[in-house]
């Protein structure tokens, strides 16, 4: 890979080891991924949560920020292992929460922006269509790519905090024209859409697409950027998927000509039957849920407003919690509109900061998981820890309270 | 075991020798090894219920998320990782933890990539193999 002369001095130490150490972890990548270059970003997106990153992750983070580092682009962070603001209430063990606000404290050391959301473009981080971004968090990746129409890869745990230190990322992959072709077509055949359609829809894109790009027709006129969200949420959890080409939606792609560049390309026609499949291999049991957990990506505060909504006049049912994930953002705007008493009254609760799929769903006592969340349950499904039951929203709610 | 050499890629130099331990299915670190006890824990995997420490780990490539080389790293950290990783396609959590294995952990753990997919079919019955990170040589011993 070429560097040019600043890049060689950052990589000879020159501007200190924060910035050598990022420099030699973009610059091994570029080069195993033949990259010809660094190109400059607008924005970068990072992994902080304990549950993966682990103590090591802790000792990565703190070293860059104890070395000097400071973020050169605006930074923003996906969700944190426990509840930020309310841990203790959800139960979360004391020496569990003093290593995720070790992360915390090098995080806002580094200079990131305090969101700790996986939505970060709904709340904080908002690039235009053509720029290059160095995003983590494949939920986001596919939003970035397919509604916004910026450009960014799936950062690497590591990566994403060196990118973010020095500015840049290796180009490659999905910054690079020719590789955002779309190589397969999904047509929706099903009429009408639920909620858990959209998701079952993306799920089964990740699963059939294989490393192809991906371009969809159907989607409902009146689809909504949460509805988007949750598809490509889906997706991604299901396989490598970065992209979906949304005609009509995704910038450059009004036609399915836009999408293919001409090319021919095989057709996947999906109808209801394949969605039930999907519903089939993601619900593991019919056990009696212990937990609802809503927002696997977090809601919006339109999203929480229909759950208070669907809420309304009822009472959850004794022996099982719910938990709708949110940002801090979202929740606040909750707490003054008075949708956040309502959920409560209900008997269900807020989480903002964190997320499901984060957290330590199997130490704080849960063995049954009822969502209408695809990524969800692909991700626990493949710890084995947590069985998982994945069913529409109304049914969730229908069974839930009385 | 037939003794010969073959040739990959190099990622992350360094040499390293040890016994090998062979996926043929796409692998991760993350949710799939334990790093307490460097165990491979994955439902999916071929090699659940093997221990990577020490190990010349070799498999197709990468899969699942981003958070991989963290996991990888952890393993590090506890002193239950692989001695080198060795895969056919390119897996960056691979390339990511290594470099960061070595600036904040100090050990040296070669990747090479580009390794034939034929030729861990031979080496699934186990052996040695010496690797060198910089050249992209693979040695059966």
């Amino acid at each position: 890979m070429r560097l040019d002369s600043n890049q060689e001095r950052i990589l000879a130490g020159e501007e200190g080891e924060a910035r050598q150490f990022a420099m030699e972890i973009v610059t091994k990548v570029g080069d195993a991924v033949d990259a010809g270059s660094l190109v400059p970003i607008k924005s970068a997106h990072v992994l902080a949560h304990y549950s993966s990153l682990h103590d090591a992750g802790v000792e990565v983070l703190e070293r860059f920020a104890e070395k000097g580092g400071k973020f050169k682009v605006p930074t923003t962070v996906d969700p944190a292992s426990i509840d930020l603001q309310g841990w203790r209430s959800f139960g979360i063990p004391e020496d569990y929460a003093r290593q995720q606000f070790r992360l915390c404290d090098a995080y806002t050391k580094l200079g990131g922006i305090q969101c700790w959301t996986c939505v970060q473009y709904q709340v904080c981080n908002f690039p235009k269509p053509g720029e290059a971004v160095a995003w983590a968090e494949s939920s986001s990746v596919v939003f970035a790519n397919s509604v916004i129409g910026c450009r960014s890869n799936k950062i690497t745990s590591g990566m994403d905090v060196a990118c973010a230190i020095l500015g840049v990322t290796p180009m490659f992959g999905m910054l690079a024209d020719e590789n955002r072709v779309a190589k397969v077509a999904f047509r929706a055949s099903f009429g009408k859409f639920s909620d858990l359609d959209f998701r079952s829809l993306g799920y089964l894109i990740g699963k059939k697409a294989g490393s192809r790009v991906p371009v969809l027709e159907g989607l409902p006129s009146n689809v909504t950027s949460d509805d988007l969200k949750h598809l490509g949420a889906s997706a991604a959890a299901a396989g490598p998927i970065t992209m979906i080409h949304y005609l009509g939606i995704t910038p450059g792609s009004a036609t399915f000509k836009d999408a293919t560049e001409g090319e021919k390309v095989e057709q996947i026609d999906v109808i209801r039957g394949d969605l039930e499949d999907m519903e089939e291999d993601l619900n593991q049991t019919n056990d009696k849920p212990d937990l609802v957990a809503l927002g696997v990506p977090h809601l919006s505060i339109t999203e929480l407003g229909y759950l208070a909504k669907l809420l309304e006049g009822r009472k959850m049912r004794k022996g099982i919690r719910m938990y709708a994930y949110t940002s801090s953002q979202a929740f606040e705007l909750a707490q003054k509109t008075g949708i956040l008493s309502d959920i409560q009254a209900a008997g269900a609760r807020l989480s903002q900061s964190t997320d499901a799929e984060i957290s330590p769903l199997k130490k704080l006592g849960f063995n049954t998981v009822l969502t209408n969340s695809a990524k969800l349950a692909e991700i626990v499904s493949s710890e084995g820890e947590v069985q998982v039951r994945y069913a529409p929203l109304r049914t969730i709610i229908d069974e839930v309270t009385s | 075991m037939i003794p010969g050499t073959t040739r990959g890629r190099g990622l992350v130099s360094g040499t390293a020798e040890g016994e090998v331990l062979v996926s043929l299915k796409a692998f991760t670190f993350a949710h799939g090894v334990d790093p307490a006890t460097g165990v491979v824990t994955d439902i999916r995997s071929d090699i659940r219920g093997s221990n990577v420490r020490g190990k010349i780990l070799c498999y197709p490539w990468g899969k699942g998320s981003t958070t991989a080389s963290a996991w990888f790293l952890e393993t590090v950290r506890r002193g239950n990782s692989p001695a080198a990783l060795v895969t056919e396609g390119v897996d960056l959590s691979a390339v990511i933890g290594s470099v960061m294995a070595r600036v904040v952990y100090n050990k040296n753990i070669p990747v090479l990539s580009g390794v034939p997919a034929a030729r861990f079919s031979d080496l699934k019955r186990g052996g040695v193999l010496f690797v060198d990170g910089a050249t992209g040589e693979v040695v059966i011993k």
